[in-house]
């Protein structure tokens, strides 16, 4: 192995990760994944932007979920670990009570879509027709990303709600763009409540945390899939202590929740949480949402991290 | 390599020395050594494939008409299963009968007759030799149970430093050109590559039919011994390198054979690294994660991969090898208690082979052998001799332990 490179990247970013990233690195280039391309073509490039503080995972251009490989492009949010967690506790926990099929197709719903990670990885574990999902995302970047991961992961992307005509047998997948903060949204985005199955990994981090974020993050990353306190929070009306704290978008949530009945009476939402928050935004869930089931799960990490409720 | 399983070895060299000899030679060295081993049923593996017989005569004697009872349920499938061995008895009988009544005729007046009488013999004697030396030892060897499993071989540096490491980078070559040689699937699963160059320990995933029989007895120590080509004095220094290799199921959705294995709450599972708030306020990739199997303090850690699930896939996979060895390993312990010990179990911290560069020689110190044109066998080449050599030495454990029963 080129020491210098090895030497350089250390600096950068520690001993240990430094091996296993030119290990990464040279793998993506000796071995690439079909249908991603990295964004460099050599390994001194791959090294010399990763020193300038880019994520690896846009150097490379993909980032594995559970059993999928997810292309990735800056600014679309990276998916986390911590969600491939739970959206893959998520999956088992949906086809667990019955082995056997449900008597409908389930509707899910994934709102503040980015990659696409959650809704593909739940149409890639739930058995072949068991699932018609839709991504909503505010970014074009995002829908597109996520209309081609969807074809990477072979998931037919549907184009109407009424996929379940179309695709029989199929699980599939709508990419739809829209700003859920926005007045008219449901009708916008072409929703079709209820939904059996809602998530989301919500923009959720508090203004003050955001601007100490690590650089790798704040440069490169869209503000608008990391910003939990929306200076734009259309009607919701949230006193200020709420804004500071990130949770604008569980408000909103809630909020559609129980003005547009989205959720089916047996149905599950799940939302992902940032670190501290998951208690005010259960709270949130059970008072405006009116869920009577509320679970919270932690991740690898014993945080707090997936609020999971029932109505 | 076969003590005196084939006592015909004395016939079969009348073949070779056909050439050189007149009829009348031939015939008296047949009937001297035929005399000489005098009743063939002395062979053990003969003795022991009569008795055998016998003990399938006796089962179907005492079968009752209607054979319903549990018992004869039992002597109905033993029946069955020696019924193979019945055949090639009857065959070698056959042939042992007809050898005997073609012998007087390789002294016939008539020219044609005694040519004819010869290569009936020869026939006859092959067919005898196959019987015994193949076929009955086939039959009496139980299967391997391991005969469709993979392999997981995983290396480590030992005594040495970093020319040790240098070695375990040598061995892996060696390994990966082997399998591939043999139409195998390898893949490196994870590796701790040195900034000398040398790899400090590394698991490979070897896939293919037999490829864990075959590997088996790769498990031990190798030793090298030359001069370290970071080595200025030009001194030879000797290194060792531990090679372990592990039974690897195909990876099904739910494993079964888990459940023989392990149980999900047996496990725990750690990350290794904290994360901070984590979630969206960190892109770093922290997917190394750590599984212990409680209740043998068994670990497995695991950094190679992108992902957690990635590496938590690996991690169960080295587990389940790791489990499943020392299953196996418990078993042929068990046996060896039961029996006399004649099957060998493999102790991981034997000097099993040495690899000297200066002589041109890798020598097996469990076979006695010596091959020179050491390179072919660090290219790969001359490794399939080991491996076959070891697995007809286990296999023929195997028969003198049947025999021993």
């Amino acid at each position: 192995m080129p020491s210098r490179l090895f030497t350089q990247l250390s600096r950068a970013i520690g001993r240990e990760s430094a091996q296993n990233e030119l290990r990464w690195m040279r793998r993506a280039l000796e071995n690439p994944i079909r249908g991603i391309e990295p964004a460099s073509r050599t390994i001194d490039d791959m090294v010399a932007r990763r020193i300038r503080g880019e994520p690896l995972q846009y150097i490379l251009g993909s980032q594995p979920f559970g059993p999928l490989n997810l292309a990735v492009r800056a600014p679309v949010l990276i998916p986390r670990p911590e969600t491939e967690d739970w959206a893959l506790r998520l999956a088992d926990t949906i086809r667990a009570p019955s082995s056997s099929a449900p008597r409908r197709p389930l509707k899910v719903l994934d709102l503040c879509t980015g990659t696409g990670c959650i809704p593909l990885l739940l149409c890639h574990a739930l058995p072949r027709g068991w699932a018609h999902a839709t991504g909503v995302d505010i970014s074009e970047h995002a829908v597109r990303l996520a209309r081609e991961n969807a074809g990477l992961c072979g998931i037919p992307v549907a184009t109407n709600p009424h996929a379940d005509l179309e695709q029989e047998g199929h699980n599939t997948f709508m990419p739809v763009l829209a700003d859920l903060m926005q007045r008219n949204f449901v009708n916008r985005a072409g929703l079709e409540p209820p939904y059996d199955v809602i998530t989301s990994n919500p923009p959720y981090i508090p203004r003050d945390e955001y601007d100490r974020l690590p650089a790798s993050v704040k440069d490169f990353e869209d503000v608008r899939a990391l910003l939990g306190d929306s200076v734009d929070a259309g009607d919701l009306a949230l006193p200020q202590d709420e804004r500071d704290k990130g949770l604008t978008f569980y408000h909103r949530i809630a909020e559609l929740l129980r003005d547009h009945d989205l959720l089916h009476a047996e149905g599950t939402l799940a939302l992902e949480v940032g670190k501290g928050q998951a208690q005010d935004v259960a709270d949130i869930v059970e008072r405006k949402a009116r869920m009577r089931h509320v679970d919270i799960w932690k991740d690898p990490w014993g945080v707090e991290r997936v609020v999971v409720a029932r109505p | 390599m076969f003590r005196a399983i084939s006592t015909l070895h004395a016939l079969r060299y009348i073949k070779f020395a056909r050439s050189f000899q007149t009829n009348r030679a031939i015939l008296a060295q047949a009937q001297r050594s035929t005399a000489s081993t005098s009743n063939v049923q002395d062979t053990p593996i003969v003795q022991y494939v009569k008795k055998k017989v016998e003990e399938r005569r006796k089962l179907q004697s005492e079968l009752s008409e209607e054979a319903l009872s549990d018992e004869d349920i039992k002597r109905v499938r033993k029946i069955r299963e020696l019924e193979p061995l019945q055949d090639a008895w009857v065959e070698w009988s056959h042939a042992k009968q007809s050898l005997e009544e073609t012998l007087p005729l390789l002294d016939d007046p008539d020219p044609t007759m005694r040519s004819m009488a010869e290569d009936e013999y020869a026939a006859l004697t092959e067919t005898i030799d196959n019987l015994v030396e193949n076929t009955f030892p086939t039959l009496l060897v139980p299967s391997s149970d391991t005969a469709h499993l993979s392999a997981i071989i995983e290396l480590r540096a030992g005594v040495g430093g970093s020319e040790s490491a240098l070695f375990v980078g040598d061995l892996v070559r060696m390994y990966t050109r082997a399998a591939q040689a043999d139409g195998w699937d390898v893949s490196m699963i994870s590796s701790n590559v040195l900034e000398t160059g040398g790899i400090k320990d590394a698991i490979m995933e070897v896939k293919g039919n037999g490829v864990y029989d075959a590997l088996r007895w790769e498990s031990g120590v190798h030793r090298v011994q030359r001069v370290p080509a970071t080595e200025a004095n030009g001194r030879v220094h000797t290194s060792t390198v531990s090679v372990m290799v592990l039974p690897l199921a195909e990876e099904t959705e739910s494993n079964s054979a888990d459940d023989e294995l392990f149980k999900m709450d047996e496990i725990k599972l750690e990350v290794m690294r904290a994360r901070g708030a984590g979630g969206q306020h960190v892109n770093k990739t922290e997917s190394a994660v750590r599984l212990t199997h409680i209740p043998t303090g068994i670990s497995v850690s695991m950094q190679d991969e992108r992902s957690q699930h990635q590496n938590r896939r690996r991690a169960f996979q080295i587990l389940r090898a790791r489990l499943m060895d020392r299953k196996l390993n418990q078993e042929m312990l068990d046996r060896r208690d039961l029996r006399r010990n004649l099957v060998r179990s493999a102790d991981r911290s034997e000097k099993i082979r040495t690899y000297n560069y200066a002589q041109d020689r890798v020598t097996d110190h469990r076979l006695g052998m010596s091959v020179k044109n050491l390179m072919m066998v660090i290219n790969g080449d001359g490794l399939q001799g080991f491996i076959k050599a070891l697995q007809q030495r286990h296999h023929d454990e195997m028969l003198e332990e049947v025999l021993s029963q």
